[in-house]
């Protein structure tokens, strides 16, 4: 097994150790409230997840996942609201079309770098929610559409939507042990090596916008009927926001760093929500924090500390590598 | 019939003229050295050879067919391997992996990749940063990780731009080893490179370029003897 794969499986188990940690939560807190929050954390690790796969894994800063999330919401919405379909097809369709939108969104902008591709898909998650605010007729715009719970158990709902999270970490894993996973990050590296290597990128960026819009759209899905409302809030840019500063407190480019920080930022929101949204601040400075001194986010914190507790060489300093070599 | 040929290329860059009509024919299994000064056009070539960029005018035909407009991986899977004068390799990847990526994308099955990766690793002495972030090892290592990730498919012809620049004298043994068995072997190379004696000691066969034009071909003695190289890329002492 390669160095990669190592890195990869050691996040992968940590993560589902965590996530079986999140599995006991109902076995000691009875709270609907609080499995309330829980589950709306996990929500935001799943789009922090897609987004990660995105940006930690393919090096494409799109800032368009809660856009995504808005597509699933009113792909199962509008199924339920205009055709009365139950979730068992209103979320497949959900998934579909976001998953489509994401290939389409993901081709045009395949030549876009930095910021050409953030501010592409920025207007991209604007033109989306601005639609969704004035279709009136079929999105019911600001008022929002009510659709069916999933279950009116939350604990039912729970499980759900953490059988969605755990199914996602397992995807996302065996994609990252494929050669698909390497290509996705040797993209990210290197565009013009990649090609030079015979990758095709524009298929593989294309690939990587496609699962993570599919992923964002699933998760948009299961929160509305959770929540019982699509409205445009969903797709609003400071829930992006939340995304990235989950992405980024958590760790990018790691398994475990958005599932943990998607589960952080939620919790500190519900902290923060009689300030409003200058709870925004409290992120906003800790996401600058966390870039000027922690670039490898709590999980690489973590990992280095272990690394100097118990003497693995992930922590070499690449001086002495260098040395070896000359 | 030739395995590579440019017909009339040309490429600008606004006013500047970085190929103007470049026609060149290389044989397969050639080992040819393209020299000139900085600024003749030699990376630009390049790129038009690897897809990197599109020529305004001309052609550039490989194995028989055309391959302007396709892409650079399609170029790359189809036996044109490129090493960039500034090192490119997948610096969060370690150095087998880097291997075992560029393997699998020419086509390997991820065994096969991974087999090839280890033999390379031994080949060309980078096994003690097996494991290594790309972006950890020095910069010789991380030109031959480079040129080892050209090798991982089965190039007809391997592009190297400035293999031996900036690297330290055993590396450039280990590499010109490389060069001299896989060419043994079949495979072809155009180097460019400005360390003219290590591209003496690999071939006879000789390009130089100037302003966007090919100024000589032909073996070391003519091209050196030149005027016209002598006077673009030489200086005006090599003469006496």
């Amino acid at each position: 097994m390669n160095a990669s794969h190592l890195r990869t499986r050691r996040e992968f188990l940590v993560s589902l150790v965590f996530l079986a940690a999140v599995a006991a939560v109902p076995l000691f807190v009875t709270s609907g409230y609080l499995l309330g929050i829980v589950i709306v954390a996990m929500y935001y690790a799943l789009l922090a997840i897609a987004w990660n796969l995105l940006a930690g894994y393919t090096g494409q800063f799109s800032l368009a996942p809660t856009a995504f999330a808005m597509i699933g919401a009113y792909g199962t919405g509008m199924a339920s609201y205009h055709f009365g379909l139950p979730p068992a097809v209103g979320v497949p369709i959900a998934i579909l079309v976001s998953a489509v939108i994401g290939m389409g969104l993901g081709r045009i902008v395949v030549p876009l770098r930095g910021p050409y591709l953030a501010l592409t898909t920025i207007a991209f998650a604007e033109i989306v929610r601005h639609v969704a605010r004035n279709a009136h007729e079929y999105t019911r715009g600001d008022f929002g559409m009510s659709v069916p719970l999933i279950s009116s158990d939350r604990v039912m709902a729970f499980y759900l939507m953490l059988a969605l999270l755990v199914a996602v970490q397992v995807g996302l894993y065996f994609l990252l042990r494929s050669h698909a996973g390497l290509y996705l990050q040797a993209i990210r590296d290197d565009e013009t090596a990649a090609a030079g290597r015979g990758i095709n990128v524009i298929f593989w960026k294309t690939v990587a916008f496609t699962v993570s819009g599919a992923i964002c759209g699933f998760a948009g899905a299961m929160y509305v009927h959770f929540s019982g409302l699509a409205s445009p809030d969903i797709g609003h840019i400071f829930e992006t926001g939340l995304v990235l500063a989950s992405v980024v407190i958590g760790g990018i480019g790691t398994m475990i760093g958005p599932l943990v920080g998607g589960f952080i930022v939620q919790f500190a929101a519900e902290g923060f929500r009689e300030f409003g949204l200058r709870h925004m601040l409290v992120f906003a400075a800790m996401v600058i924090l966390f870039v000027r001194f922690f670039r490898q986010g709590l999980w690489g914190l973590v990992k280095n500390a272990w690394d100097r507790l118990f003497g693995q060489g992930a922590a070499r300093p690449a001086r002495q590598v260098k040395e070896a070599g000359e | 019939m030739s395995l590579l040929r440019f017909e009339n290329v040309h490429k600008a860059f606004g006013g500047l003229k970085a190929l103007d009509g470049v026609s060149i024919s290389l044989e397969a299994g050639c080992m040819t050295g393209l020299i000139g000064p900085n600024g003749s056009g030699k990376t630009t070539l390049l790129n038009v050879l690897s897809g990197n960029l599109a020529p305004d005018q001309g052609d550039v035909i490989f194995d028989g067919r055309s391959i302007v407009g396709l892409q650079p991986s399609a170029i790359a899977r189809r036996g044109v391997g490129r090493m960039f004068q500034i090192t490119r390799l997948f610096r969060r990847l370690s150095t087998l992996d880097n291997l075992v990526t560029s393997g699998c994308a020419f086509g390997l099955s991820f065994h096969d990749a991974l087999d090839r990766a280890e033999r390379l690793i031994e080949e060309l002495e980078l096994t003690a940063v097996h494991d290594e972030d790309g972006g950890n090892l020095s910069g010789g290592q991380q030109k031959l990780l480079e040129f080892g990730s050209v090798f991982m498919g089965a190039p007809k012809i391997a592009v190297l731009d400035e293999p031996f620049a900036a690297i330290h004298p055993h590396m450039r043994e280990v590499m010109v080893r490389f060069i001299r068995e896989r060419h043994a072997e079949g495979h072809g190379f155009l180097i460019v490179s400005h360390d003219l004696p290590v591209v003496l000691g690999l071939t006879d066969d000789l390009i130089a370029m100037n302003a966007g034009q090919v100024v000589a071909r032909g073996d070391a003695d003519t091209v050196l003897h030149d005027p016209l190289v002598i006077e673009a890329y030489l200086g005006e002492t090599a003469v006496s």
